[in-house]
């Protein structure tokens, strides 16, 4: 089922990030996607995130919707300018891509290519909008295109936050679903009471909220975001657990299992599922989620 | 020097719209050596706006100053009596001063008289044209003193494009092609040779792309 569809029927989304590989064996990226088409209702395809240069977004998609797996595509604000940008779009439309999220993109000093120049020609409101316009026939100057793409277009959220950074993030956030924001996927959760100041002012169903569940890879990794990661919550508790588990591969499955039933408890239309690397692992999550 | 454009007239009149007095603020520096937002351009201002809102029968007063530097904390003290008694302050100095002026008197309003263009300099009375890019790593001798990175439409730094026809660029034909003079001049100097080094694609982290820049003189540094 599309992911729209989805979405308007009230059917949890499972969605599952599958980073392109950096060169051109594709071989693990369709054999993790092979394995996991059953349980996934799409697979969100980076576009070179954390400003990572790899196997361009489009070209990923286009190979997996190819092969008859679906993508929510990511759009990327850094490299491209409003001309690159749309043709990619179109393409991506025509090679059969319906879902996107679009992303304003990591600054490139976090990445590995730090001498590149920056495009950021359309910003993220600028670039949802610009879906719109592409969607009603017409390109960014105002000339029809032949065939109109119609994409579910999604973003992010950062549900996090406290105070006045989280009322302007609401605020963003509403003018992002007024200009066709069709969802937003969140910053990682792990643990839902966290997030409360969020839920309570948001309604998380009609604007299609999808939680992130990043996997814990190590016990260094989750101390590392519980300590230098402030607007993500992760209890203690949790680093407890893992910290006490005799397998701690088997438990931080575990919590992640956990965390994606309680945010499909909540009535949280979808999840993504970060595997941060760990994507041979994720038969074995889905094996015992319910 | 910065150089800039003044705003059109209608764009001031509608940011001061709601205002019944106005501050106007001019600068010594590079505005005042283009002819933009010195003495004699804050004045020219101050009345056509004073004029403007007459004939919409809503008068205008409008106060006018010039000051030393508007890039400078020190020079924007004499503002700190009356900053405030206007409804808002309009700057005539480069896109820096509306910033400083925010800075330094942050509950008033302050909107910018100019647009700011290029740093550049004057190749004929009354015009100026670009010739830096402020790509903070200047290679100018690499090109014999003609930079392509602030002149060249594409900021190509390895020869010009196929856009490049009798001296000029395909953009328009009012714009020169400074790789067509770069050629000329390294073999008339005998070092077309220069030409064939290949440079490894440039660091851009000293442009804009590091996010806003930052110098530090340490020795200055109190």
């Amino acid at each position: 089922m599309e992911l729209r569809n989805r979405f308007d029927v009230g059917v949890f989304a499972i969605l599952v990030e599958l980073v392109p590989p950096k060169g051109v064996d594709i071989s693990g990226m369709l054999r993790v996607a092979g394995r996991l088409a059953d349980r996934v209702t799409a697979f969100v395809v980076p576009d070179m995130g954390a400003a990572v240069m790899r196997l361009s977004a489009l070209g990923a998609a286009m190979l997996l919707q190819g092969r008859g797996l679906r993508t929510v595509m990511q759009v990327c604000c850094r490299d491209r300018n409003r001309l690159a940008l749309q043709g990619d779009l179109l393409a991506a439309y025509a090679g059969g891509v319906t879902s996107l999220m679009v992303v304003a993109g990591e600054d490139l000093r976090f990445g590995d290519h730090h001498q590149a120049a920056a495009v950021n020609d359309l910003d993220l409101m600028e670039l949802i909008e610009a879906v719109g316009v592409l969607a009603a026939g017409k390109d960014l100057s105002g000339a029809p295109l032949e065939g109109a793409p119609r994409f579910l277009c999604g973003t992010t959220v950062n549900v996090g936050l406290r105070d006045a950074a989280l009322d302007a993030e609401l605020d963003q956030m509403h003018c992002r679903a007024e200009a066709g924001a069709g969802f937003f996927v969140t910053t990682p959760v792990f643990d839902l009471e966290s997030i409360g100041p969020f839920t309570a002012r948001a309604d998380i169903r009609r604007l299609n909220l999808v939680p992130t569940v990043m996997l814990l890879k190590s016990l260094g990794m989750a101390r590392y975001i519980q300590r230098n990661m402030g607007h993500i919550h992760l209890p203690a508790a949790l680093i407890e657990r893992l910290q006490k588990a005799p397998d701690k591969t088997r438990e931080s499955l575990r919590i992640a299992r956990e965390t994606i039933t309680a945010i499909r408890e909540a009535g949280f239309k979808g999840v993504l599922i970060s595997p941060m690397g760990w994507e041979d692992h994720l038969p074995e999550l889905f094996e015992h989620l319910e | 020097m910065i150089i800039a454009d003044r705003k059109p007239l209608e764009e001031i009149l509608e940011m001061v719209h709601d205002c019944g007095s106005i501050l106007l603020v001019g600068c010594k520096g590079c505005v005042t050596v283009c002819n933009v937002g010195g003495l004699k351009e804050v004045e020219i201002l101050a009345a056509t706006l004073r004029i403007a809102r007459k004939k919409e029968g809503r008068p205008l007063e409008v106060a006018q100053r010039v000051l030393e530097r508007q890039c400078d904390p020190e020079y924007l003290e004499p503002l700190r009596n009356d900053y405030d008694q206007f409804d808002a302050v309009v700057s005539m100095a480069c896109g820096v001063g509306p910033q400083f002026l925010s800075e330094a008197y942050p509950s008033q309003r302050f909107y910018p008289a100019v647009n700011t263009r290029f740093m550049g300099g004057a190749v004929q009375h009354g015009v100026w044209e670009e010739r830096c890019a402020g790509c903070g790593a200047c290679k100018i001798h690499l090109f014999d003193g003609l930079c392509p990175i602030a002149r060249c439409s594409k900021s190509l730094l390895h020869g010009p494009c196929g856009g490049s026809a009798g001296g000029k660029c395909e953009v328009s034909a009012e714009i020169e092609c400074i790789w067509d003079k770069i050629v000329r001049k390294k073999m008339e100097n005998g070092r077309l040779a220069d030409l064939r080094v290949f440079r490894p694609a440039k660091d851009w982290r000293t442009s804009r792309d590091g996010g806003p820049r930052r110098s530090i003189r340490e020795e200055l540094v109190k």
